[in-house]
């Protein structure tokens, strides 16, 4: 007799796709890191000669960065997101913690005589008393 | 083993699961060691400074990249992952879970709704492959890796992206901007794994995501009335257990909310200052305890496939027995 399991092998993933997958992921992880590697300048140029072209003097490129209007509000704006996400998780996790507390109150407590065997399988209606 | 429900996932689905979060644990604990390192100045020095912990954050980045890319892939090359994508659609009926589960923690609800049910027992045939908790858990998490591994991979050199602005600012923005944006992640995974490790019927760890379901036995005398929960023993250490992991688990989200506020990094300050904002004990203590959380989520993590091993090697033994007995009826 076999092992009577859940729709065995009805619904899975054939083990030559994940393969496939696999390695074609791997792949492209590196290949990115290997493209962005290459974005990259030489940083004498950047920090002498960039804000120089602008006008500006050394330190005017710092301030300028600190100023920039898109990147100011990129930033507050997860800012906000991070709290109000926040305040939604505490809400499910309240949630959770107080249905977790009422289930188990149904449940058998600790300690409790009647007998049930591991995993409850013979156990129907609540098992029989010892 | 107690903790044993039906069965949601293939195989495939739970080593991927195990990988996704060993990987981003790392994530966290490089990413946040340094912009946290007011409070987790011990991790940073642990792990041999910011020099190696920032390398080490990459190399787990890479990681992440080929973890999100092969889920893509599976899900768009499968006929199951296509199928299961359908599944994850939200219905009317996850909004009507989430007000159950409300009216089910005030006590004007008997029973949680299905969409919400986490111990299915004898009602499985009503219950979805994901929650509607489990498919915001997807829509948050996926939206979010995504983001940061683009984002990841534009920091990945700073000189390369400080050449568009002209400014080493501009730089440290897309810096904080990649730092922030796991803390909802962070907060998340938090939740998850009280979800996971802390509800009464599976404590200390719901193996679903860790014993595939072809491995789960599904024929049962199904004469029981509803889920059948009161037939399960309650663990005698769950009420402590659950009520020091609930409270951490609430002080880790609330501190790295409150530090995440604070410890910002842009726009950048022209004084120099030491440390991002008011080193407070409390708030030490607080960031502290998160990561004491997602220590914990780490070893449940194990401890689940600890429990697969176990799992597998008596199913092995019972087959084993099995043909033993064919053998000599033969
Ligand atoms: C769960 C996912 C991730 C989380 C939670 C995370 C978090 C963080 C945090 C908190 C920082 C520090 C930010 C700061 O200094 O304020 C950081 C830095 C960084 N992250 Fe990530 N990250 C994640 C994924 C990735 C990925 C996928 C990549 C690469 C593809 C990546 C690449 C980087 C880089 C290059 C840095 C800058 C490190 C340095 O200073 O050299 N991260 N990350
Ligand atoms: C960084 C770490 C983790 C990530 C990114 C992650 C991600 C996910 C995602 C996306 C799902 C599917 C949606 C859902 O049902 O909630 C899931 C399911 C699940 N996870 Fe995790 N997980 C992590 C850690 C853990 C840990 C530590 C545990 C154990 C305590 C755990 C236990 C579970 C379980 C039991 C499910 C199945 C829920 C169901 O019945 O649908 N996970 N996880």
């Amino acid at each position: 007799m076999s092992n009577p399991t859940a729709e065995s092998g009805a619904s899975s993933y054939s083990g030559t796709v994940v393969a496939v997958n696999a390695v074609i992921s791997v792949v492209v992880a590196l290949g990115l890191v290997w493209v962005v590697n290459g974005f990259n300048v030489f940083y004498e140029r950047l920090d002498r000669v960039s804000p120089t072209v602008e006008g500006g003097a050394i330190g005017s490129a710092f301030v300028k960065g600190n100023e920039m209007e898109l990147l100011v509000f990129m930033v507050e704006a997860i800012h906000v997101i991070d709290v109000i996400a926040g305040l939604g998780i505490l809400l499910i996790m309240f949630i959770h913690w107080g249905a977790f507390r009422r289930i188990a109150g149904r449940m058998r407590q600790p300690g409790d005589s009647r007998a049930v065997t591991d995993g409850g399988e013979a156990a129907d209606e609540g098992g029989e008393t010892q | 083993m107690t903790n044993l429900d039906h069965g949601k996932f293939t195989r495939m689905t739970t080593v991927f699961h195990s990988l996704l979060a060993m990987d981003v644990f790392f994530l966290f604990f490089t990413g946040y060691a340094i912009m946290f390192n007011d409070e987790l100045w011990w991790m940073l020095t642990l792990m041999g400074g910011s020099g190696s912990v920032a390398a080490l954050h990459r190399v787990f980045g890479v990681g992440l990249l080929a973890l999100v890319t092969f889920w893509v892939l599976m899900m768009v090359t499968t006929d199951t992952g296509r199928s299961n994508f359908r599944e994850l659609m939200p219905t009317p009926e996850d909004a009507k879970a989430f007000v159950q589960d409300i009216q089910f923690v005030l006590g004007n609800a008997e029973e949680r709704h299905p969409n919400a049910r986490q111990f299915a027992g004898g009602t499985a045939d009503e219950i979805p492959l994901l929650s509607y908790v489990g498919k915001g858990v997807i829509f948050i998490f996926a939206a979010e890796l995504t983001m940061l591994s683009v984002s990841g991979l534009l920091i990945w050199s700073k000189a390369g992206l400080m050449q568009y602005f002209a400014t080493q600012t501009a730089a440290m923005a897309f810096v904080v901007f990649h730092g922030l944006l796991g803390v909802v992640m962070i907060m998340g995974v938090m939740f998850h794994i009280f979800e996971h490790g802390f509800h009464p019927a599976f404590f200390p760890v719901e193996t679903k995501a860790f014993i595939p379901r072809s491995m789960i036995p599904e024929d049962h005398e199904d004469d029981t009335e509803g889920t059948g929960i009161e037939q399960l023993e309650l663990s005698p250490a769950w009420a402590s257990a659950t009520n020091l992991a609930g409270a951490a688990t609430v002080i880790g989200i609330v501190s790295v909310m409150v530090a995440s506020i604070y410890d910002t990094g842009f726009p950048v300050s022209t004084e120099l200052i030491i440390g991002g904002g008011p080193s407070n004990l409390l708030l030490t203590v607080g960031v502290n305890m998160g990561v004491l959380v997602l220590f914990l989520g780490m070893v449940l993590s194990v401890y689940g496939n600890l429990v697969r091993i176990r799992w597998e090697q008596r199913m092995q033994e019972e087959a084993d027995a099995e043909s033993v007995d064919v053998e000599t009826a033969d």
